[in-house]
Order: C-alpha cells, then structure tokens, then sequence
C-alpha cells in the first residue's frame, strides 16, 4: 500500500514539475552550471559482509551539472520542482548503495559451518551477489545557519528490491577562513523488502555455511567528520571519517560479519574551473 | 652580427625596464575566503615592497583612485590595511608615471558557500569537500 502511494506520489509530482522544463533558463553569469574535480589520496571504506574486501578509495571524481531545474550529480540525476527560501525539492533517480559491498566478495574453501563445527569435507563458499537496483525517490533541502538538513524517500522502481528506504542528515559546517569542519549524522530506514533483498539469505542460496536468513525492516544511523583545508583557489586537502551502523536486522544476517562500516580518506582534491 | 643584433633587440623587447623589473610587491594574505555566514572578508592586509632603487613610489588598490600612500626617496616600505572585502581585488605599486604599474598582486576573494542548496547535497563522496 505504502509502495503505491509512493509510486502515485512521485508520478504526481514529476507531472507538476513537467512544465519547468520549459522555463529552463541561460546559463547563470556568476557560477558555472559545471562542478568538476577530483580527489587524490588513501582511504578506505570497510565491507561489513563475510569474505569480503574492503573498499580502497585512491582516487574519486566528482562530476556534477546543475541547471535551474534539472541536475547530475555523480550518477544521480534530478528534476527540482521547488526552490524557495525555506527549501528545495527533487525528484531523483538514483542507483542503490547498498549492492557496493557485494562486489568485493572472495571465493573460498570452507572447512566449518556456519556453529564453528568442522565440516568432513571443505566445501565452496561466496556470499551471494546482488543486483544493482535503480530507485526513484524525492529529496528534500533545507538549511540556513543552523546547519544544513536532507530527507529523501526512494523506491525500487525497477522491480529488484521492491522496497524503500527513508534518510535524514543533518550537517553542521563551521569555517575559519582556510579551515573548514563538518561533522554530520543521520538515519535510514530500510524497508523489509530492501533489507531482505541484500541482506538475506534464500533458501536456494543457503547450505552448511550460511542458513536461510529473512531480514525484517531496520534503522541505520551514520556519524562522519570532515576536516578541509583550502589551499588555494583550486587545491583543498581533506581528511574525512564516517561511521555506519546497520540495522540488527541486517547485522544479523549469516553473510554479515560486522555491524558496521567505517570510512576514511585524506588526500588532496582539486576543482577544475573555479 | 645580424644575429647578435636579432638576440639584443630579442632581450630588451623581453626584459622590463630595470625599475619595473627591480620591483618586488608581496601581500599577506592572498586568499580570503567567504561562504554564507560569513559574506565579507575582513581582513588586515600586510603590504611590503621593496625596489631596486630608491625613488617615489606610490602603493594603490582598486578601492580608491587615490595611493594608499606614497614614499619618496625611499627603496622599501610596507603597510598594514585593515579592509573588508567582498570580491577580488589587487594592490599595486607604480612610479612617478602612476599609469604604469611596477607590480601588482591580487587578493583572491573566494566564496564557499552556493545559494544553491542541491550542490551541498549529501552524494557517496567520502571525500566529499567545498
């Protein structure tokens, strides 16, 4: 049910928003529609699945277009229908996050199942993959001097999922000059269908290893700090920390083996154009 | 010879005259950044030249028609200039001839922050910066 009114609403809103692609002005003098630059440095991002590999971050682009009502921003593609002086809102489609860590999986021999008993003989085992799922959601800006506040609700729109999920973060940015610090924290609800999807574990995917899994509806919460500096016009040196908790739901799955994902990169970042 | 000649004209088309060339401006600092909270840069700005000879030499921004300040007689000098800024602007210094300017530095004036809310939006950057 909630899925349909979620379905009806977005389809509501992208029917209002229809006609301020008509309105689509010139380009704006005072700041290039282009937000080009990459990120240079060592990090990393931790996978919280069994056999798994954590993510390395050496180098990171960031390419982004914003028009006056249609926007890139590194993969994600919007339409705003909204832009005021208390907020800003979008629809936009996405690509889940969530299906990251299932490409950083290993194949190995398994010689215990999944009590820590030894097993006559070692058998195969690879946490299942996951597809990628596109979602279409609306996203909601706010901010002033108190900081800086994003919702978004997004659904599954291309049937791998099925479900939705629905984020909150709140930043705080202080600047003295050259120094920049944000730290930032929030929440995300995932839906049954979502945490089951890439969380659980099939009764086709189970064996001795992993046994079937069902994962209900959980909450996620995030925590991250970011340190810059600006070097020059172009140049930044960034040193950034995030901290995830997955939901016990999805913690306790048998293809999970932390409750957690930590993040950390530094480095030096440079935007072309400025 | 001719080409001895070609290689002189070549070097005194290229090299300043030997006032210009001898002069030496610097500013502290040279890049003042602004964002939303905070749209001016105020600022002290130290101001130190330094010339080859001595001579009159005046110290002007793009604030006022007018110097800053003029030295007479003099081969270096600096300033302290508290100023609130809001864009990009330079400090220059010239000679008697106040149209030719000796040497100049420019104070970037960079803002930070957009009044677009969509460019601080939260993506899967872990680097994610200004």
């Amino acid at each position: 049910m909630l899925r349909q009114l979620i379905r009806l609403a977005l389809l509501l809103i992208a029917f209002l928003a229809a006609p301020c692609l008509a309105d689509e002005e010139a380009e704006d003098a005072q700041e290039s529609r282009w937000r080009l630059g990459a990120a240079l440095g060592y990090g990393i991002r931790s996978n919280p699945l069994v056999q798994s590999d954590d993510i390395p971050i050496v180098v990171d682009l960031d390419i982004a277009w914003f028009g006056e009502h249609i926007f890139f921003d590194n993969g994600d593609l919007g339409l705003t229908f909204a832009d005021n002086n208390a907020l800003t809102a979008s629809v936009v489609a996405r690509i889940n996050s969530d299906r990251v860590f299932f490409g950083n999986t290993d194949r190995r021999f398994v010689d215990f199942d999944i009590t820590g008993a030894p097993l006559a003989e070692a058998i195969e085992f690879k946490p299942p993959d996951r597809d990628y799922a596109i979602e279409l959601g609306v996203e909601m800006l706010t901010g002033g001097n108190w900081g800086a506040l994003q919702l978004t609700v997004f659904q599954d729109v291309s049937s791998t999922h099925e479900g939705y999920e629905l984020y909150a973060d709140y930043s705080f940015g202080w600047r003295q000059q050259r120094l920049y610090v944000e730290p930032s924290f929030g929440l995300s609800y995932k839906s049954a269908e979502l945490n089951n999807y890439y969380w659980g574990v099939t009764p086709e995917e189970a064996g001795a290893v992993a046994l079937p899994y069902e994962a209900d509806a959980g909450l996620n919460w995030h925590a991250r700090f970011m340190v810059g500096y600006q070097l020059d016009r172009r140049w930044a040196i960034s040193l950034v920390a995030e901290y995830e908790r997955l939901n016990d739901e999805a913690a306790a799955s048998p293809i999970v083996e932390s409750d957690r994902v930590i993040g950390w990169f530094a480095g030096a970042s440079y935007r072309f154009g400025r | 010879m001719m080409r001895l000649l070609a290689l002189s004209l070549l070097v005194m088309a290229i090299t300043p005259t030997a006032q210009a060339d001898d002069m030496k401006l610097s500013v502290k600092p040279l890049l003042c950044i602004t964002d939303n909270r905070n749209e001016v840069c105020e600022m002290s700005f130290l101001v130190v030249w330094e010339s080859g000879e001595r001579g009159y030499y005046c110290l002007f921004n793009d604030y006022g028609e007018a110097p800053m300040r003029c030295w007479n007689e003099e081969r270096e000098g600096r300033l302290s200039d508290d100023r609130a800024v809001r864009e990009t602007f330079s400090f220059w210094m010239t000679g008697t001839d106040t149209a030719d300017r000796l040497a100049e530095v420019s104070v970037e004036v960079l803002r930070m922050d957009s009044d677009d809310r969509r460019r601080k939006r939260r993506t899967r950057h872990v680097w994610d910066i200004n």
